[in-house]
């Protein structure tokens, strides 16, 4: 075995290339698969199955041919109104019907790193612009993400820049560029705080638009990191990306979003920190360089993570195959809320806190009566309830003479323990209702169980 | 999320029926508190108050010149001495200093303050000024956790935010909600996630208790469903959300729940801008809420059993910024309120005279004022929870 600690993986008898492996894959790259997929994904090889989670084309199902225009339909008509619950609609469905859900998965990374909130910026147009830049630079180098969210009206909006001028500065951008964006705390001292937030001076936003009103502008030099020069908010911005601090962030970043708890130890962090910083920090490859790893597909890194409300939610609905009629996406985004993420309204600028914080008892009862709106057909759009048909699901994945056993592996990536789920099982033998409502709400309770909030 | 008008009419239907919680109590009903078992609640200010606009050194020679625009004058705070008053719309809060309800201890800080939200605000809630690491718990999840046959939920946060890093805990188990309804449990629940496997691994154990935590909640919230309310209380609090926040509080209370520590949190104090009319609605806000929860027990009898605490990660910096506000800076005020506190101001006023690179200087680790109310309110010994002895603060008369 390699010394480095991201060395490629290759299936092996303690690493087997197995169902929690491939649903592992599809659910930290994406929003968990089908069960044609995750066998196609079984039988065509751990390679395969990466290349097309980075090519776009790991969903075969559930992709509607008219997928970009659609989605851009409802962006411009969630834009052109001021209902931010239209918005979050919006997102929802690209993550759900998107062919390249890995794009929305660091569109959703970088929404939690520049976290914006519609709560102060009050402007659905600009959270919405701001969405479509995140997406357009979420695999590219870092370096033009972040120099547009430096001229990214909801962001300069949320952290005070319009009124950061020269002689009055307002330090709240600078900071968080420095504490959050790049560098991390501890890493630069109060006075670059100060000369940070000169060089952004002048940067601001007229009629919802970026403009740079050079009369607000303090040109005099300043000296930030021990770089002192008239510099300006670009060349504040390069200055930072050049600090190994900006990168060994990074690193940490894109680690806690695809691995479990504690996998990245030191080591791998710095490592990665080191071949993002040869490669002018290109986040794209970083992500393959972690996907392809053996540190991705070790036994610690399997089911230990808690699944982002997000994640859960959208991840159980494609899971399901709940594509036609979908669920009403307005529902959907409440959910999520519930659960605790609501797209465009991150808790503050930090992000979401995520990890073992997502889960507390009202998160853990919202997940739960989220699993029986879903099972029980509550989630149609319009007011009506459909009856879900999972037991023709699982007859058509070739599982109908065990089907509980194939709900839980395809929701929990785990074989089922009927000694440990004897209730649940009941539960789908005995209570009342319909055969199929019985059914469907063993099923629900599958997805409540503490299993299922790990992937 | 919530949308205004969802807010709205959740809180008119909560304010048609706010009997809910008679479900966090373990017991069928605890009909009499026990002696020992005083609650404190938290109520957190989130953003960093400006302490200076809040207890106004209105004496002070330098106040003016530091704060232009920004400035109360003398002849419209609520004067608490010839030194300082607090801001004109904190007129319930003077109330309550002068019906002895109502501390503020002054200068509160810790060595070396941190002027990021984040690090500074986990400090205070880990109560480690040195870097607290992601893995340290909250020091009252510490606390909670140090209780010998502790009753859980032995904590309730009020709030759709996530757990505050401060009620974070290894066994101690927080009930959160944001609403009543919040609780219910749609499905049958999961019998099975009852009995946690004593194998598994440390993030599977902490998934298992949690799921059953929240079950047991929701089990109880059930059950108490038949016990209605007794007489609706003829307290106002006022509208917004921390009335209401403090309202929930003083139900559970009164219904008899287990918890022994409350956890709220006030947001908007980051006042870079246009600070005035923003931090007067706040401030108001603040104390007519205090006010009104401590009434509200009071006229139920159970005065006696709570403190409530509120604090601020930071003060913000003397002078005032460009832009009408304040920038994030060093030591506030913190309030107690509640009978059993020694009213009024606490500690030397912090001198505008005399700023170390611009910024207040501190005069009390905010460890003290914790470590008192550990030891002397939930008698809680707070050397193992802080981990050093720390002198206490005279904010308490038990």
């Amino acid at each position: 075995m390699s010394s480095s600690p991201w060395s490629r993986y290759r299936p092996s008898r303690s690493n087997l290339w197995n169902l929690a492996r491939a649903w592992t894959l599809r659910r930290r790259a994406g929003f968990a698969a089908t069960w044609s997929e995750l066998d196609r994904d079984l039988k065509d090889g751990p390679d395969t199955a990466i290349d097309r989670v980075l090519a776009g084309q790991c969903r075969t199902a559930g992709v509607p041919a008219d997928f970009a225009a659609t989605a851009d339909l409802l962006g411009n008509a969630a834009a052109a109104t001021s209902d931010a619950d239209r918005l979050q609609a919006w997102w929802l469905y690209r993550m759900l019907f998107t062919p390249d859900p890995l794009t929305e998965r660091l569109t959703l990374l970088w929404h939690d790193h520049f976290a914006t909130s519609q709560l102060k910026v009050e402007d659905v147009e600009s959270m919405h612009d701001q969405n479509i830049t995140i997406r357009r630079h979420a695999r590219g180098p870092f370096s033009e993400l972040l120099r547009a969210m430096l001229r990214d009206p909801a962001l300069l909006v949320w952290l005070d820049a319009p009124s950061n001028r020269k002689g009055k500065p307002n330090e709240n951008l600078a900071r968080e560029l420095m504490e959050l964006f790049t560098l991390g705390v501890g890493n630069y001292s109060e006075r670059d705080v100060k000369e940070a937030a000169r060089a952004l001076t002048g940067r601001t936003v007229l009629q919802g638009r970026y403009a740079f009103r050079a009369e607000h502008h303090d040109d005099g030099e300043k000296s930030v990191l021990g770089k002192t020069a008239r510099l300006d908010g670009d060349r504040l911005a390069d200055v930072l990306l050049d600090q190994p601090a900006t990168s060994r962030r990074l690193a940490w970043r894109l680690c806690r979003e695809f691995l479990g708890e504690g996998v990245a130890d030191d080591r791998a962090i710095a490592a990665l920190a080191e071949s993002l910083r040869a490669d002018h920090l290109h986040i794209g490859r970083a992500v393959e360089t972690i996907l392809r790893s053996e540190l991705f597909f070790s036994p610690r890194n399997l089911h230990a993570r808690v699944s982002s409300p997000v994640e859960f939610v959208v991840g159980a609905v494609r899971a399901l195959e709940q594509f036609t009629p979908p669920p009403s996406t307005l529902l959907l985004a409440e959910w999520t809320g519930k659960i605790g993420q609501a797209l465009f309204y991150p808790p503050n600028v930090g992000g979401w806190p995520g990890g073992r914080s997502w889960l507390s008892g009202r998160t853990v009862i919202a997940r739960a009566n989220f699993a029986a709106a879903l099972a029980e057909g509550r989630l149609a759009a319009g007011s009506h309830v459909e009856t879900l048909d999972l037991r023709g699901l699982a007859a058509r994945s070739g599982r109908s003479s065990d089907p509980l056993p194939f709900f839980h592996e395809l929701l929990t990536g785990q074989p089922l323990d009927e000694n440990a789920f004897r209730q649940g099982v009941k539960q789908s033998e005995t209570a009342g209702g319909t055969a199929d409502e019985r059914f469907n709400r063993a099923v629900a309770l599958v997805l409540a169980r503490p299993e299922a909030q790990l992937v | 999320m919530l949308t205004r008008r969802e807010i709205l009419r959740r809180s008119s239907v909560l304010s048609l029926a706010p009997m809910l919680p008679a479900f966090l109590t373990r017991t069928a009903i605890a009909a009499k508190p026990e002696r020992d078992a005083r609650i404190l609640v938290v109520v957190q200010l989130d953003g960093g108050n400006d302490g200076i606009n809040t207890v106004v050194p209105y004496r002070d020679e330098a106040y003016p010149r530091l704060r232009r625009e920004l400035r109360i004058a003398g002849d419209r705070v609520c004067k608490l001495n010839d030194e300082v008053g607090l801001h004109p719309s904190m007129r319930s809060a003077a109330d309550m200093v002068q019906d002895g309800r109502l501390a503020i201890v002054q200068g509160v800080g810790y060595p070396n303050p941190d002027r990021s939200h984040f690090r500074s605000m986990a400090i205070w809630q880990t109560a480690s000024p040195e870097d607290p690491g992601p893995a340290s718990n909250g020091w009252l999840g510490r606390a909670l956790d140090a209780i010998p046959g502790r009753r859980d939920p032995s904590a309730v946060f009020i709030g759709r935010r996530e757990l505050p890093r401060a009620l974070r805990s290894r066994r101690a188990i927080t009930a959160s909600f944001a609403d009543p309804s919040d609780l219910a449990l749609a499905l049958p629940a999961d019998a099975d996630a009852q009995h946690p496997d004593p194998n598994a691994s440390d993030l599977s154990v902490f998934v298992q208790q949690t799921v059953a935590g929240g079950y047991a909640t929701a089990r109880e919230l059930a059950e108490a469903n038949g016990r209605r309310a007794k007489s609706k209380s003829a307290v106002r609090y006022p509208d917004g959300e921390l009335g209401r926040q403090m309202q929930l509080v003083a139900q559970s209370i009164l219904s008899g729940a287990a918890a022994r520590v409350y956890y709220v949190i006030q947001p908007g104090y980051d006042t870079h801008q246009a600070q005035g009319p923003a931090h007067s609605q706040l401030l108001g806000e603040l104390s007519r809420s205090l006010r009104a929860f401590h009434d509200d027990l009071a006229a139920a009898g159970r005065a006696d059993e709570v403190v409530t605490l509120a604090f601020s990660e930071f003060g913000r910096r003397p002078e005032e910024n460009g832009s009408l506000g304040t920038d994030h800076g060093t030591a506030g005020p913190v309030f107690l309120a509640g009978k059993a506190v020694r009213p009024g101001p606490i500690g030397t006023t912090p001198k505008l005279t005399d700023l170390v690179n611009g910024d207040l200087r501190w005069n009390i680790d905010f460890r003290r004022v914790y470590a008192t109310i550990l030891d002397r309110w939930l008698q809680i010994p707070s050397e193992s929870i802080l981990g050093q002895r720390f002198e206490p603060v005279p904010i308490l008369k038990v």
